[in-house]
């Protein structure tokens, strides 16, 4: 049976981070709209698969899976031979460059998300509640992730990707979040460091991400 | 040549993690004190371990991890075979389940105790006044996350399943301080909460860590 991604359609936040997985590595799947309008995502039904109401999750056959970070590991890990494109994780036995990926995984989890998640929730999500966005509070924020990305591009200067020197999760794990900073004139991205700027446009040009952009989250079958 | 840990004897954060995945796999290390109040974290010696100059961070043998939840995750790869069984089990399916609930960690949990903790003990340590609002908000929106664990630990005896993983022994990184400060955030929740609380919260390795704190172990002792 195809797997099921449940989510939001667009190339923002974490069903985007799953699709692009799903991309990468060719894996076919049935796309289920959630409308967290009308919420879709809190109703009984919905929480028998996701207990916390939020969105993405998939159906794998009857296993459930939810946590977009969660998500793209079992997906990496389960079609990790060569007919689905590039590995993105590490075999478990490669103790080393696992663990390497791992705190990649990490860094992003820990370090950065909640600091752009700050700066969008300022910039972007109180406007659409009504509210102001407190210009000082968001320098502020801007300024902490700033100094984050300082770090990345320490970090940049001795391993190709953040995960290690290929391409992986670790990698997508920012695009549900880094993309929509550029829309809102925030520039951190690219403007931080040379090594972040030579990163991130690596990421934002893969085509599975150009492809979402363009024409949004749709099943691929 | 023995394992290096760069943290400190005090058994709080990504110290504390490691510190017990060390010692549920009987794994000898060696202790390097990183004295935070004197910035020994963040001379350019420490620096070039963890670039974001924290605590923990280990050598193994000239490996060098820094992330305690990516360290953990390393320990249990590296020496599946000995000491507790199970933490980080390599099924497709298991691990996967491990992952959602470590990311379950990170997204719900985590988050409030934090901020609980910055405005009870690290606001005022640095002369900075305690926002009640704040601390009652945090509060508010944690035991909300944590009416959904009961759901979920009504189903699994643990978060990953019905055996203790990662994804349990991740929850031990911050919460127990707050009963240090004297905030009780369990007596209230439902049962199945309190009893896997009371359960992980009390497992012998743990104990011990917290009456001896962090104590290096060598293969001579």
């Amino acid at each position: 049976m195809v797997l099921k991604l449940y989510g939001t359609p667009y190339a923002f936040g974490a069903t985007a981070v799953v699709a692009m997985v799903l991309l990468e590595k060719h894996i076919p799947f049935e796309f289920v709209l959630v409308d967290l309008k009308t919420g879709a995502h809190k109703t009984r039904e919905f929480r028998e698969r996701h207990p916390f109401g939020n969105v993405p999750c998939i159906e794998d056959d009857g296993f459930i899976v939810y946590e977009s970070r969660a998500i793209a590991r079992y997906l990496a890990d389960k079609y990790a031979d060569q007919d689905h494109g590039p590995r993105l994780i590490p075999v478990p036995t490669k103790v080393q460059e696992r663990a390497v990926f791992e705190q990649g995984a990490s860094v992003e989890n820990v370090n950065f998300f909640p600091s752009v998640l700050k700066v969008i929730q300022e910039k972007f999500e109180k406007p659409l509640h009504g509210e102001t966005t407190d210009e000082v509070a968001l320098a502020g924020y801007i300024a902490e992730l700033s100094k984050v990305l300082s770090v990345y591009d320490d970090i940049l200067s001795k391993q190709r990707f953040m995960g290690g020197d290929e391409f992986s999760l670790v990698d997508i794990f920012h695009v549900g979040t880094g993309p929509g900073l550029a829309l809102g004139g925030i520039d951190v991205m690219i403007s931080t460091g040379p090594n972040v700027a030579r990163w991130w446009n690596d990421v934002i040009s893969r085509p599975s991400w150009v492809k979402l952009q363009a024409e949004g989250i749709k099943s691929s079958v | 040549m023995v394992l290096k840990l760069y943290a400190r004897k005090f058994v709080s954060g990504g110290t504390a993690i490691v510190a017990l995945v060390l010692a549920e796999k009987q794994i000898p290390f060696e202790l390097i004190e990183i004295d935070l109040p004197t910035n020994q974290n963040k001379t350019p010696e420490h620096l070039v371990r963890h670039p974001f100059g924290q605590i923990p961070c280990i050598d193994d043998d000239g490996f060098v991890l820094y992330e305690s939840r990516a360290i953990c995750r390393y320990l249990c790869d590296k020496y599946p075979d000995q000491g507790t069984q199970g933490l980080y089990p390599t099924g497709l399916k298991e691990r996967a389940l491990v992952e959602q609930g470590a990311s379950v960690e990170l997204t719900d949990f985590i988050p409030y105790v934090l901020q609980v903790f910055r405005e009870l003990y690290l606001k005022p340590s640095h002369g900075q006044q305690t926002d009640q609002a704040v601390v009652d908000q945090a509060l508010a929106e944690l035991y909300k996350k944590l009416d959904v664990y009961e759901v979920i630990l009504g189903k699994t005896k643990y978060l990953a399943g019905d055996e203790f993983t990662l994804a349990d022994l991740f929850h031990l990184l911050a919460a127990p301080r707050l009963a240090d400060l004297g905030v009780d955030i369990w007596s209230e929740r439902g049962p199945n909460v309190q009893r896997w609380w009371k359960d992980i919260s009390t497992r012998p390795a743990w104990l011990k860590l917290r009456a001896e704190g962090v104590t290096e172990t060598t293969t001579t002792n």
